[in-house]
């Protein structure tokens, strides 16, 4: 079960995620980060404190919008990790490539 | 029936020689009885012989029955006429006198009417019991049984006009009036042969009116010496005969104007029979409608009709064209699409309850007209349109039948492409085996490596086939290389890329690259092959048993388990490395590590993918590293198969019994031996 619920806050796109992505609902964080992206959103905070779970097809996702995010500055923060799930990320080598917090309030003052 | 012939001349030649005893006043000592005897065989005999050649020929249809008692009946009649003839001719002369002669005549029609009767009689019987029931099987037994009584009659009563007589005659002529109500057969001779059949029942009648007369012109002389024909026997057939040729002719004549209605459904319930037998996946949906507009169109006597499919609304495959064209059949769409019913009718948001529309039309042929929908799986395909060129031409009966073969042509043409769809399905099952046999033949047999070291390995896809791939390389003698990686997603894509990265794997490792180097060509490699979202993580090792060392690089995969004996601890091996494919520029270079280090004998390396590591019990906790590195500690003096199978054996006993580990896992386990 997934769900993904995007707040407005300030100058930020809150997109909070609860659940497990997995390959069959990946699709679903694809079409999110899209339409912030089409939105002209400047700054993507995931809240990532309900992720259970993320598989490869899940970080598949976060990486194929790198580039694209990094080419036209849009900020993507994701904070609140559960150890497991950052474990995840840092096996891939994903945590050196994006801005991974323990907090929203460390996210916010960098 | 040459029995029936011998037993007939015995009869002959028996009277002839009473007749002659008689005549010449001398007593032939030849008692009554004995003729009677014998004129029972003679019944019996043909009786038999009738039996016997009816059920012989069992495919006889109704007019051939008739017809074969109306010849039978012509030919008894016409060989009595001509006897009747023969003697006007001769006149009062001496040979119309003559005794024996009119005895042999007599006899001669004796036998004919006999024939006639009995075969007739039998003819009956396959008509009457027709529809069998047990009660008319039994009636008709018993009436049987009665006949063969009323052969022996002859003994009590002496061929006397008695009331005895009269009774056993009403008892019988009652009991046949009885059969004669089994008419069944009746509805289901066409109108001609309806016609045809009340012809030979008229022959028939005739034929017995008149035979039946010759009887009693015969009794009424007295020249004969034994009275053959005024046996109970035969009169009792007489009419049985003529009642029910009687019945047969009045119930086929009050039959014929209704006939057409039997017709129609007959045509109806065999047209149905069609359309449920269609589905045969060879033929096409197109045969099915075929027969669907013919049935329709026969059912409601309509004098034009098309099938089309697609949208009610904007149909545009016309499929089916009768008795008009299509110039024709557009100016009639245009104008039932200006009716206003009609417009409601095709945009009804629920098919399923769409009913058959009778329309009045403005034309200056047709003058009604009936939308039939097509509908499948509760979506209209299209729409059926019936024409005729009178007012108001479609009753509820037409109606009715014509929604039964609708939804029936509908049913095959549903069934039938389901069964397309499964014939579909099975196909693609048998590419998957295909694509799984090939997956299989992908990952290596055989694993390189000597005698420093003893390797295995294991691969288990959670689909068909999956996306987890190892191999080993051997660079020289001391020389060796192994991989293990594993590809993002599952199922037929990871197995794609799989495949891609077993051909980088294997072309690069030729160029004797370091493993750090040998993972910035891949992600190059790589870069240019894979989907934006799409990744694979590997982990290389390169083992060097001259100088017992191991360099190795690791690329975003999950950490590899080494079992140190040293200091008797097994633990991850810390390194970093980015997955190849997610930098897809130079700067992948500054993420990716190599490591070398030295190993003793019984070291162990337990590489795995995350399949392993992530697979979840019961209550959805992951097996975990911690779990894996407890078990090596343990069991790191097993051989490799052993530590492997203990791995597995535990995953699947923490998973449960039922438990589907629904992601790919692979495993490899390395000893370095003692040497």
């Amino acid at each position: 079960m997934l769900t993904i619920e995007i707040q407005k806050e300030d100058v930020h796109d809150l997109l909070i995620i609860k659940g497990e992505i997995d390959a069959s609902n990946s699709v679903m964080l694809d079409q999110k980060m899209l339409d912030l992206k089409n939105a002209g959103s400047k700054s993507i905070l995931v809240d990532g404190s309900g992720l259970e779970y993320i598989s490869s097809a899940g970080l598949g996702v976060f990486m194929s919008y790198l580039e694209d995010f990094q080419e036209e500055e849009i900020d993507l923060k994701i904070f609140s990790l559960s150890p497991r799930v950052f474990e995840v990320f840092k096996i891939l080598g994903l945590d050196q490539l994006m801005s991974i917090y323990d907090s929203k309030q460390a996210a916010l003052e960098v | 029936m040459l029995l029936a012939i011998l037993v007939w001349l015995a009869l002959l030649f028996v009277d002839l020689v009473r007749l002659f005893g008689l005549l010449n006043e001398l007593e032939s000592g030849i008692a009554k009885e004995f003729t009677w005897v014998l004129e029972i065989l003679f019944f019996l005999t043909v009786y038999l012989f009738y039996n016997y050649s009816i059920n012989k020929n069992s495919q006889n249809d109704f007019l051939n029955l008739i017809w074969r008692a109306a010849s039978t009946g012509i030919v008894a009649v016409f060989v009595s006429i001509m006897i009747n003839l023969f003697y006007s001719l001769l006149g009062d002369s001496n040979l119309a006198n003559e005794p024996f002669l009119n005895n042999f005549f007599y006899h001669v029609n004796f036998a004919l009417i006999t024939v006639f009767l009995i075969s007739s009689t039998l003819l009956w019987k396959h008509l009457i019991l027709y529809q069998k029931s047990k009660r008319v099987v039994k009636q008709w037994q018993a009436y049987e049984i009665a006949m063969l009584g009323a052969m022996f009659f002859v003994f009590f009563n002496n061929n006397s006009l008695d009331y005895s007589f009269l009774f056993g005659l009403v008892l019988l002529i009652g009991f046949g009036i009885i059969l004669s109500a089994n008419l069944k057969w009746i509805p289901y001779l066409t109108f001609r042969e309806k016609w045809k059949s009340l012809l030979f029942l008229f022959i028939i009648i005739n034929c017995c009116g008149y035979l039946f007369y010759q009887v009693q012109q015969y009794t009424d002389r007295t020249l004969y010496v034994v009275n053959l024909t005024d046996n109970l026997f035969l009169i009792s057939l007489f009419s049985f005969i003529f009642i029910y040729a009687v019945f047969c002719f009045l119930v086929t004549l009050f039959n014929l104007p209704t006939s057409s209605v039997f017709e129609q459904k007959l045509t109806e319930a065999i047209n149905f029979q069609r359309l449920s037998q269609s589905i045969q996946p060879e033929e096409s949906e197109e045969q099915v409608l075929d027969i669907l507009v013919d049935s329709c169109m026969s059912a409601s006597y309509a004098d034009a009709a098309w099938l089309e499919l697609g949208d009610l609304e904007s149909s545009k495959g016309v499929l089916q064209e009768r008795w008009l064209d299509s110039a024709l059949r557009e100016e009639l769409s245009e104008l039932i699409q200006n009716q206003k019913v009609a417009q409601d009718w095709a945009v009804e948001n629920r098919p399923e309850n769409l009913n058959p529309l009778s329309l009045r039309l403005n034309h200056n042929r047709f003058e009604s007209i009936l939308l039939v929908p097509l509908v499948i799986n509760k979506s209209a395909i299209g729409r059926m349109v019936l024409l005729k060129e009178v007012r108001d031409g479609f009753n509820k009966e037409m109606v009715n039948i014509i929604s039964t073969f609708v939804r029936q042509a509908c049913i095959a043409v549903e069934n039938h492409r389901l069964l397309n769809q499964a014939i579909q399905n099975e196909r693609y099952q048998e590419e998957l085996k295909i694509a799984q046999r090939v997956q299989k033949s992908l990952l290596p047999t055989k694993l390189d490596h000597n005698e420093a070291f003893d390797i295995v390995a294991y691969s288990n896809a959670a689909d068909e086939v999956g996306g987890d791939y190892y191999d080993t390389f051997k660079l020289d003698e001391e020389r060796y290389v192994m991989i293990i990686g594993d590809v993002s997603g599952k199922g037929t894509s990871a197995a794609f890329n799989m495949s891609q990265m077993k051909g980088i794997f294997q072309s690069l490792i030729q160029l004797n690259l370091s493993p750090a180097q040998f993972m910035i060509k891949a992600n190059a490699a790589l870069s240019r092959c894979l989907e934006r979202n799409h990744f694979i993580t590997a982990s290389i090792f390169l083992i060097n048993t001259r100088d017992k060392t191991v360099c190795h690089a690791r690329a975003g995969h999950v950490p590899t388990l080494m079992h140190q004996v040293n200091n008797n601890k097994s633990d991850y091996l810390g390194i970093d490395g980015l997955g190849l494919g997610i930098l897809r520029n130079k700067q992948y270079e500054n993420h990716v590590e190599e490591r070398t280090f030295s190993y003793s004998s019984g070291d162990v390396l337990v590489l795995f993918t995350d399949g392993i590591v992530e697979a979840k019990n019961e209550k959805s906790q992951q097996f975990g590293f911690e779990r894996i590195r407890t078990l090596l500690e343990v069991y790191h003096k097993l051989s490799p198969k052993e530590i492997q199978s203990k791995i597995i054996d535990s995953l699947h006993g923490y998973v449960g019994g039922d438990g589907l580990i629904d992601d790919d896992y692979s495993i490899m386990v390395v000893k370095f031996s003692d040497q």
